[in-house]
């Protein structure tokens, strides 16, 4: 049963058809399928398999990466309220785009991911100012800074990462606290996150939230 | 040759002493003016003055019209611009904050009667007085698909298009395409001959090519319907889309493609061959830290492939202002060396 739900899930999430996806859901819920198992057999795993699929499937594209997050988010949130007992949170993220920089979208693809990883998400909004950035990450006790730029001088300038990169320095915070940016130029320069002083980086908001699990637990382990 | 006719050979095939050199250098002409950015986009005087000193001190072969990309959504009632010193100016307040906005956005009937073409339309008339006969006057004009990001944010867009009322998305949709009817014949008859169709949902690397089929290129067939395909450049923000050339060239009749950094070049160029325009385009942000050596390179590994059967442009992406002096004398000199026929 539990191989069928998880192809009729993946293939409505492929399709990017949110609506599918529910009904996968409640009809598995229906057969006696319980709300957890929904979220750690079904939705994480179908989020796994995109970020595998990024890499080798040619017809992966931006529309697809949104709507796995968007029904991820959606139906974990959904199956939260149903679970037995609330699931362990294995981190937390403040997250925003750059000082100066007002693209939302990739910022939005990783906490839908993000939340369906069971990780907890501080959404600091747009335009967000580096000393924002550490003192809610301070206040949330969040492993990781998340920060999103869709425009060369808000990615590499002296006012987005770099700056957090320095108060973290500053304060002694970087073993507490990891910098992961995102966003197009870092794609077209893969040695950019180096340069900004960022410990990592994805090429995509889907793939963000494994780099992001691997630092929460990086820094779990110091 | 002037700049336009080398321009017009590579477009037709006849033969040239060199392929055509194009960059895009828009902040930069406020730096040069010594202004904030602000003043200097109040202005068409002040952008015309900014491109024709750019082009004369690097002596590439365009210029260009538009001011900001932003700048359509002002078009369409955007009352607030971000300004940066540091790079290209945003949308600050979205005309469509939410879907009953949809009903209330009006296309202005004569878009040239509008306070916000006044600065574009003085900019174009000095640039076409001033160099409209010799060189190339590109403009940049948004596909119907794309721009309602600019109105209503990207993720907001998707979210629409993806899951929301597809009736909302539709009149949307239409009233964009018709924007985009009105500005192009508006850049035309101002004299604008190298327009650029940014279509970024017209790549597949946005949407998947199920969606590419059904959604983007009827509405992209929509858009050119009325002005045709003449003098247009198919560019998707640079997003690869070497997969779906052959039918923009045959759906669409547009025969001129800005090829994506981040894709095949020699596929690209296999594909278009001499059917059409070959935009060889150098990932400038790499340029930001390359040394002139491997600016140099680089140029050169894009004209080797490119060059073969002519056809071909060299040409630039998003050209930020971190690019040193140095990597951006030595891209367009390489561009120019490497550039000749022989």
């Amino acid at each position: 049963m539990l191989d069928r739900i998880v192809k009729a899930y993946n293939e409505a999430v492929f399709e990017t058809d949110k609506e599918a996806a529910f009904d996968v859901v409640y009809a598995a819920l229906a057969d006696g399928m319980r709300a957890e198992d929904i979220v750690f057999k079904v939705v994480i795993p179908a989020i796994e398999e995109m970020m595998s699929n990024i890499t080798k499937d040619p017809d992966a594209n931006l529309a697809q990466h949104f709507m796995t997050a968007q029904i991820a988010a959606a139906v974990t949130e959904k199956m939260l309220e149903k679970f037995e007992h609330p699931p362990e949170i294995i981190g937390r993220v403040v997250i925003g785009t750059a000082q100066g920089d007002l693209h939302s979208l990739g910022k939005r693809i990783v906490m839908g991911c993000l939340k369906a990883l069971m990780v907890e998400v501080t959404d600091l909004g747009v335009n967000v100012a580096a000393e924002k950035f550490v003192e809610e990450a301070l206040a949330c006790d969040a492993q990781i800074i998340a920060v999103s730029a869709m425009m060369v001088h808000t990615a590499s300038g002296e006012m987005g990462a770099r700056k957090v990169r320095q108060i973290l320095h500053e304060r002694g915070l970087e073993q507490r606290i990891k910098l992961v940016v995102g966003g197009a130029p870092y794609r077209f320069d893969n040695e950019l996150y180096k340069t900004v002083g960022a410990d990592g980086w994805a090429a995509d908001g889907i793939n963000a939230g494994r780099v992001i699990v691997n630092l929460i637990k990086e820094v779990k382990a110091t | 040759m002037t700049p336009l006719e080398i321009l017009g050979a590579a477009i037709s095939g006849a033969p040239a002493p060199r392929i055509p050199v194009f960059c895009n250098l828009f902040e930069h002409g406020a730096r040069e003016l010594g202004m904030p950015q602000k003043t200097y986009y109040a202005s068409g005087e002040h952008v015309a003055a900014g491109q024709l000193r750019m082009r004369a001190r690097y002596g590439y072969d365009n210029v260009w019209s538009l001011f900001y990309v932003g700048r359509e959504a002002e078009l369409l009632g955007c009352q607030e611009i971000l300004y940066s010193e540091d790079g290209p100016p945003n949308v600050a307040d979205f005309v469509i904050k939410d879907y009953d906005d949809i009903a209330k956005l009006e296309v202005p009937d004569d878009l040239t009667a509008h306070p916000a073409w006044k600065e574009t339309a003085t900019c174009l008339r000095i640039l076409r007085e001033e160099v409209g006969a010799t060189h190339p006057i590109c403009a940049y004009l948004t596909a119907s698909t794309t721009l309602p990001a600019l109105l209503m944010g990207m993720d907001k867009w998707m979210e629409l298009l993806l899951t929301g009322p597809a009736d909302l998305r539709d009149e949307l949709l239409r009233k964009c395409s018709l924007f985009y009817q009105r500005e192009v014949a508006a850049y035309r008859a101002a004299g604008a001959n190298v327009l650029l169709y940014s279509t970024p949902f017209g790549s597949t690397s946005f949407v998947g090519m199920k969606r590419f089929n059904a959604f983007s290129l009827p509405w992209m067939k929509r858009d050119l319907e009325p002005g045709g395909s003449a003098n247009l450049v198919y560019y998707c923000g640079m997003a690869p889309f070497n997969n779906v050339i052959a039918q923009v060239r045959e759906e669409l009749g547009i025969g001129a493609h800005y090829i994506s950094p981040m894709a095949d070049l020699a596929e690209a160029k296999s594909i278009i061959g001499s059917e059409g325009l070959t935009c060889g385009v150098i990932d400038d942000i790499r340029l930001i830290q390359w040394t002139p050596q491997e600016t140099r390179a680089e140029v050169r590994r894009l004209c080797e492939i490119g060059m073969v059967g002519g056809h071909f442009l060299f040409g630039t992406g998003v050209m930020p202002l971190g690019v040193p002096e140095a990597n951006l004398r030595a891209m367009l000199a390489a561009a120019f060396e490497f550039g000749r026929y022989p």
